[in-house]
């Protein structure tokens, strides 16, 4: 990672705070889905040191493993749930835990898996976040209902047992109704394209005041949807 | 239940390849992630063409990372290069990382080479790459060649970039055709001698997913620009 990740980091980490739990929204560029999502990993894993779940299903879980062995971010708190991997053949080798589900088509059996995962891979009780990479790719197997109805089952069962922080990671240019199904849902809302990343992490990488436009800090503690 | 109207997510992403005129030929630019193949004789303007997509990247703030197979050290390329207006060397180093493959392609395994390009990948983290030119790892390599690419492009692809690979070809021959069929598109540089001149053109030949333009397109390769399809200006 270069200094402009780390910055942006540490800027993640000043907006999420110390007591954010629930879906988080990330405005990324799709093109930069893969570097922010382990900037936001290393952020979850090593700052503020949680456990967590990472679901892949845009590419298989061996390259974020790779990337994590390659810029030191260790992989003893995180589980992987890989919807992907089965479905495209690779043959690239890693080493983590990892659960496999079939294929990307039946994202409705997603939240079953992860309640299914025993305590040895997963204990949701001490979920400190799950994320998934990423929501846009399930849209060439799925239609936008299905995956809206997911986003929703998703976040409820992540959220049902703790304070885990569900990060989502959408492209609110390329995907504006998927971003407003994610906004729906979120607590917060973080600006991560590239003019944000640019005032956030400049001033020599010190973190400024982030921009937050928080939706509603107290509707998803209550309950509300 | 919302529907999801354009843009709906599920189309294809696209980067601009930075030639001028290209892109409209291609739907706006080449797919994210790709493969995509440039090919053609000596001194057609591949390597023009794969300064011009790092290029562009960088100014719109992507990372770039540049494998060269030709042992060629950055200041010789970058003494050739910056004779374009289009090259900023300071974007060298930064935006554009340069890899030298070129000592390490001689008797090498496929998997061993394929492992350290995954190596420099995972550490640039680039949405650019750009293989100069491939065609000498395969005369050069042991081991399955063709297994090599296929591997090579699938997992590309996976790493979240679009990568432009250049391919040599001896006069008369259109594209390396043990590469052809695993790569997302084709595009050809040629030349023809018109009237006692070496004209210069491309052709998109394949661009998957991507009702792309047919026909060779003359070009012109300028200081300014690098190549240009001359048509645009039309």
């Amino acid at each position: 990672m270069n200094e402009q990740d780390e910055s942006l980091m540490r800027y993640i980490v000043a907006s999420l705070g110390e007591n954010t739990s629930g879906p988080v929204l990330f405005d990324v560029n799709s093109t930069q889905f893969v570097r922010v999502n382990l900037v936001i990993l290393k952020g979850l894993l090593l700052e503020k040191k949680l456990n967590g779940l990472f679901i892949s299903v845009d590419r298989p879980h061996q390259y974020m493993v790779h990337l994590m062995r390659m810029h030191q971010i260790g992989l003893e708190r995180l589980m992987f749930l890989d919807a992907i991997g089965r479905f495209s053949a690779d043959n690239k080798i890693c080493n983590a835990g990892a659960s496999f589900v079939d294929a990307p088509f039946h994202i409705d059996t997603l939240p079953a898996a992860i309640n299914s995962m025993g305590d040895d891979k997963l204990n949701l009780n001490s979920c400190g976040f799950a994320m998934i990479d990423n929501l846009a790719a399930m849209l060439p197997y799925n239609s936008f209902g299905s995956v809206q109805a997911f986003l929703k089952m998703f976040v409820e069962v992540m959220t049902s047992r703790g304070n885990t922080i569900v990060p989502l990671v959408v492209d609110s240019e390329r995907c504006g109704p998927l971003y407003q199904a994610a906004k729906s849902l979120a607590v917060k809302e973080i600006d991560c394209r590239g003019e944000a990343i640019a005032r956030a992490t400049s001033n020599s990488g010190a973190t400024r005041a982030v921009e937050i436009r928080k939706i509603s800090e107290t509707r998803f503690a209550a309950g509300g949807r | 239940m919302t529907t999801c109207s354009v843009p709906s997510g599920n189309e294809i992403i696209r980067i601009s390849s930075g030639i001028p005129g290209l892109d409209p030929m291609i739907e706006g630019g080449f797919p994210f992630p790709a493969v995509i193949m440039v090919a053609g004789t000596a001194g057609v303007g591949k390597t023009t063409f794969a300064l011009k997509y790092l290029s562009e990247g960088a100014r719109r703030g992507e990372q770039g990372l540049y494998f060269t197979t030709l042992s060629e050290p950055t200041q010789w390329m970058l003494r050739y290069a910056s004779q374009f207006k289009f090259i900023d060397p300071e974007m060298f180093g930064d935006k554009i990382i340069y890899s030298d493959l070129g000592a390490m392609i001689r008797d090498i395994e496929p998997a061993d080479l394929l492992n350290i390009m995954e190596e420099k990948i995972a550490e640039v983290m680039p949405q650019r790459i750009v293989i100069d030119p491939i065609s000498v790892i395969g005369s050069m390599m042991r081991g399955n060649y063709r297994a090599f690419l296929f591997d090579m492009a699938n997992r590309l692809k996976n790493w979240n970039a679009t990568t432009v690979v250049t391919g040599e070809v001896l006069p008369g021959e259109l594209y390396p055709s043990d590469l052809g069929y695993a790569v997302d598109g084709i595009i050809l540089l040629l030349m023809a001698e018109e009237e006692g001149a070496r004209r210069k053109y491309l052709e998109v030949l394949k661009m998957r997913g991507t009702d792309h333009m047919t026909g060779k397109q003359s070009i012109d390769i300028n200081r300014n620009d690098g190549i240009v399809v001359l048509k645009s200006r039309f």
